[in-house]
């Protein structure tokens, strides 16, 4: 079922969540194609793109995490591979000509979901107090904000 | 793949460079369809050298503009070069890696425009106007022709 991107799937860091709406999109995009039946090449197309940005999404997570020496990194990276070994299972399930592609887009809805209400909340304040060395509120619409400071 | 202006983040160096990624993609399809194994080989490298350097570029200049975020980026670029690097492997090791290489490429590229460097080109374009006033100031117009 496709998922309606509210504020509630918000962490607060502005680049994390375009990150993960940017997945949710994707992720409905599938959805649509295999509702409305379209070829295997357009979900194709899609799915590739989905998976290209979420390895780049765990990617850009972690690297944030080590930077602000997230005491927790070992077990999401330990997660991470978890998560990566069942998608290139499905993948490559995919890729034999099996009919899986909603029910990756199922698993990855679920464990994007999963991760923005459990693991994201628990390493987003040490992020934003340790890498961004403010207070939280400041970084609220950190591009926004900033623009001004670079003009004085 | 076809340029358009949607993939713009509206800095016209980084446009320009992102641009040529494309019209080295757009080679290397040729080169596959023609079946010339050197052609695509000359194209890859020419590729993996001008990306390399369009990140560097790119890190440069969030660095440059105090943006947070680039340690994070800059991750984000080693993981697409492990990628490309693993194709090159298995391009002089004889494989036809022609085809699954044009598809990752296009799709990251794609992700990597729409996505990520959007994050960072506002920092970047106020901190490059900023600079380009100071070097009007001073030198007349040459940096905004580069950078404005």
């Amino acid at each position: 079922m496709k998922v309606l991107w509210t504020s509630d799937y918000e962490i607060g860091i502005g680049v994390i969540d375009h990150q993960h709406h940017r997945i949710v999109d994707y992720i409905n995009q599938i959805y649509d194609h295999e509702g409305a039946g379209s070829s295997r090449d357009a979900t194709e197309d899609v799915l590739y793109k989905l998976l290209d940005y979420t390895y780049s999404h765990l990617a850009f997570e972690e690297a944030l995490m080590e930077e602000a020496g997230y005491r927790d990194l070992a077990f999401h990276r330990q997660a991470h591979e978890a998560f990566t070994r069942q998608v290139n299972d499905l993948r490559q399930r995919f890729d034999d000509g099996e009919a899986v592609a909603s029910e990756l887009a199922e698993m990855l809805q679920g464990w994007l979901l999963r991760h923005i209400a459990t693991e994201d909340a628990g390493y987003c304040e040490v992020v934003k107090r340790k890498l961004l060395e403010q207070n939280p509120r400041h970084y609220e619409n950190w591009v926004e904000k900033s623009v001004p400071q670079y003009f004085n | 793949m076809k340029w358009s202006s949607e993939l713009e983040i509206g800095i016209p160096v980084v446009d320009s460079q992102h641009k040529r990624i494309v019209e080295y993609i757009n080679q290397l399809d040729v080169a596959r369809r023609e079946h010339s194994d050197r052609e695509v080989k000359v194209v890859l490298d020419e590729l993996v050298d001008y990306t390399l350097s369009h990140f560097a570029f790119e890190e440069s200049l969030m660095e440059e503009a105090g943006y947070p975020f680039v340690n994070a980026h800059k991750k984000v670029h080693q993981l697409f070069e492990r990628r490309v690097a693993e194709f090159q492997r298995r391009s002089e090791a004889g494989e036809d890696i022609a085809k699954d290489l044009l598809h990752v490429l296009t799709t990251w590229l794609i992700n990597h425009i729409k996505g990520d460097d959007q994050d960072y080109s506002g920092v970047v374009k106020a901190n490059l106007n900023r600079a380009t006033q100071n070097m009007k100031a001073r030198k007349g117009s040459w940096f905004n022709r580069l950078f404005g």
